[in-house]
């Protein structure tokens, strides 16, 4: 498993900087050799007379999409690892839409921008300037906007879960709409302006029949995937007898030792969810948590569903209890909830030694300090 | 123009672009833990400048506020300085720098200014709406396959192909 710069919280630090500058190094790069330092071509896609921005966006979206799901098959990579985006459907749409207008506009966006202006473009400038303009307008009046800025707030959303697929099923189709819009591309650009260069030749047939077969070959891990579904479906839903022996056992539960360590160590397959409003959590949460409220809970977790450790936590315990009894009745046997909540966690892991009323062994002390390094450095 | 730019130094296939993007893109997820991103950078740059001219203005900002003393320390500032030194690099070596506004040959170069700046406005303010532009949203959030993130970018097309009648005058020969 690679330890992320975002999970290990120096993102934004030298390491994290000198990073960021040599992937946008190579972001940069690739976006110049396109011919996106041009905002004509860019705009060029509006009137169907160039269609590159559509060729070379869908290309990188599908190779990603494909390229992730390998990894977290062969177990290099989890989502846990990734800064994952809300959805927030008034702000997506409305901005959208807006931002269309005002990439037509112009002939630029953001990224483009900064290449365009390395090529000489004062056009490329100009919108640069605008831009910041924008982003001062927009704090300005975020009093305003904030409304919409939070409107449809949903939380983390995956798109096949929308549509009841799996992430496999969904990037297999993803890929298949791709590949039809590349040939749409070509043909556009062959009745427009009588190019569709790689309508000849055998390049997109033999490109378009490796996109399908790296789709199709993600299907080969959905295997355990598909049984563990099916397992799941096929178990009785537990009695509330069971459910209480469970609760009367601390089956249930972690305590905040074991999670700490387990954080540290980094233990493949931990999911730690915080389900206290975002403000809360942007002030502190533990190292790793994911921000999820609880009314998005099943459809965040239904592709964690007994595949691994799930904690869930928040001040205290009764929210993730009831998270807890919900997700049970569902058949989750992998959630856990943190014993005495975030409070018990600060004060059986994070409270330093000198405050400590009672005896601390060295062991323990040592401990201690290791986990206030781990969970309190930024 | 175009046909120069052709002459002198073809193009990338678009598709090998398009997987070496992807390639970069799935990098940043797994080292960085975030996907690319460039509106961040600008936004965070507005903030410095407006700090650096109101500071007790931008600390009390419901917005800008919560970005700190300095803003520029955030890493899609450094990511944006590397999309300019790429872009710079390799617009260098194939010999594609040369200082112009692009436009069509009907269009005054005030009509195509006027564009680029209100244009500009508007993204730099979607962008912050919708939290991203089309690299951190529609490219990044998209591979990802979240729900919003995909949204964003169809409504950019559907955005951009409903105003793109009105805005053809700019790039008419």
């Amino acid at each position: 498993m690679i330890n992320s710069f975002y999970i290990q919280g120096i993102m934004n630090t030298g390491s994290g900087f000198a990073l960021s500058i040599i992937i946008g190094f190579f972001f940069g790069l690739v976006l110049e050799k396109a011919g996106f330092g041009s905002s004509r071509r860019l705009a060029g896609i509006f009137y169907f007379r160039e269609m590159t921005v559509l060729k070379v966006m869908f290309t990188a979206v599908v190779v990603a999409c494909l390229g992730f799901g390998y990894l977290s098959g062969f177990g290099f990579v989890d989502m846990g690892n990734i800064y994952l985006m809300p959805t927030i459907y008034g702000a997506q749409i409305i901005g959208g839409l807006v931002f269309g207008v005002g990439f037509v506009m112009s002939g630029w966006c953001p990224g483009t921008a900064a290449v365009g202006l390395a090529s000489g473009s004062i056009d490329a400038l100009i919108f640069l300037i605008g831009a910041i303009v924008g982003s001062i307008i927009y704090s300005e009046t975020f009093a305003f906007i904030k409304p919409i800025a939070n409107w449809g707030d949903c939380g983390v959303s995956y798109v096949y879960n929308l549509t009841g697929m799996s992430r496999t099923s969904f990037s297999f189709i993803f890929t298949l709409i791709a590949i039809a819009c590349f040939w749409f591309a070509e043909f556009v650009e062959k009745e427009r302006i009588k190019e569709g260069f790689y309508l000849r030749g055998q390049f997109l047939k033999a490109f378009s029949f490796l996109l399908f077969v790296a789709a199709a070959g993600l299907f080969a891990f959905n295997g355990s995937d598909a049984k563990v579904n099916v397992a799941g479906k096929s178990l009785a839903a537990i009695t509330p007898q069971a459910r209480l022996n469970i609760a009367e056992e601390g089956k249930d539960h972690i305590s905040p030792e074991e999670l700490a360590d387990m954080l540290i160590k980094g233990q493949k397959n931990l999911l730690v969810i915080d389900i206290r409003p975002e403000s809360e959590y942007s002030n502190f949460h533990i190292r790793g948590a994911l921000n999820i409220s609880m009314s998005n809970l099943p459809e965040f977790l239904l592709p964690y569903k007994n595949k691994g450790d799930v904690v869930i936590y928040s001040n205290g315990m009764t929210h993730p209890a009831q998270a807890r009894d919900v997700l049970l009745s569902e058949n989750y046997m992998n959630v856990y909830i943190l014993t005495d909540g975030l409070a018990g966690f600060k004060e059986q892991c994070l409270k330093p030694v000198s405050l400590r009323t009672e005896p601390v062994s060295d062991k323990k002390a040592m401990n201690i300090n290791a986990w206030r390094k781990f969970f309190l450095t930024k | 123009m175009k046909n120069l730019e052709n002459k002198k130094s073809p193009l990338m296939n678009p598709y090998l672009a398009g997987v070496f993007l992807g390639l970069t893109l799935l990098a940043s997820f797994v080292f960085l833990g975030a996907g690319l991103g460039a509106s961040g950078g600008i936004a965070r740059i507005g903030a410095f400048m407006e700090r650096w001219a109101f500071p007790a203005h931008v600390s009390l900002s419901e917005y800008f506020g919560r970005w700190g003393e300095n803003p520029l320390r955030y890493y899609l500032v450094f990511m944006l300085a590397g999309v300019f030194a790429g872009g710079l690099f390799s617009a260098i070596s194939k010999g594609r720098v040369l200082i112009k506004i692009e436009k069509g040959k009907k269009a005054s170069i005030a009509l195509r200014v006027a564009l680029s700046f209100i244009g500009g406005i508007i993204v730099g303010f979607a962008s912050r709406l919708a939290g991203g532009c089309t690299s951190g949203q529609a490219l990044s959030g998209g591979a990802m396959l979240f729900s919003g993130s995909l949204i964003f970018l169809v409504c950019i097309f559907i955005g951009g192909y409903a105003a793109a009648w009105f805005l053809r005058r700019q790039w008419n020969d």
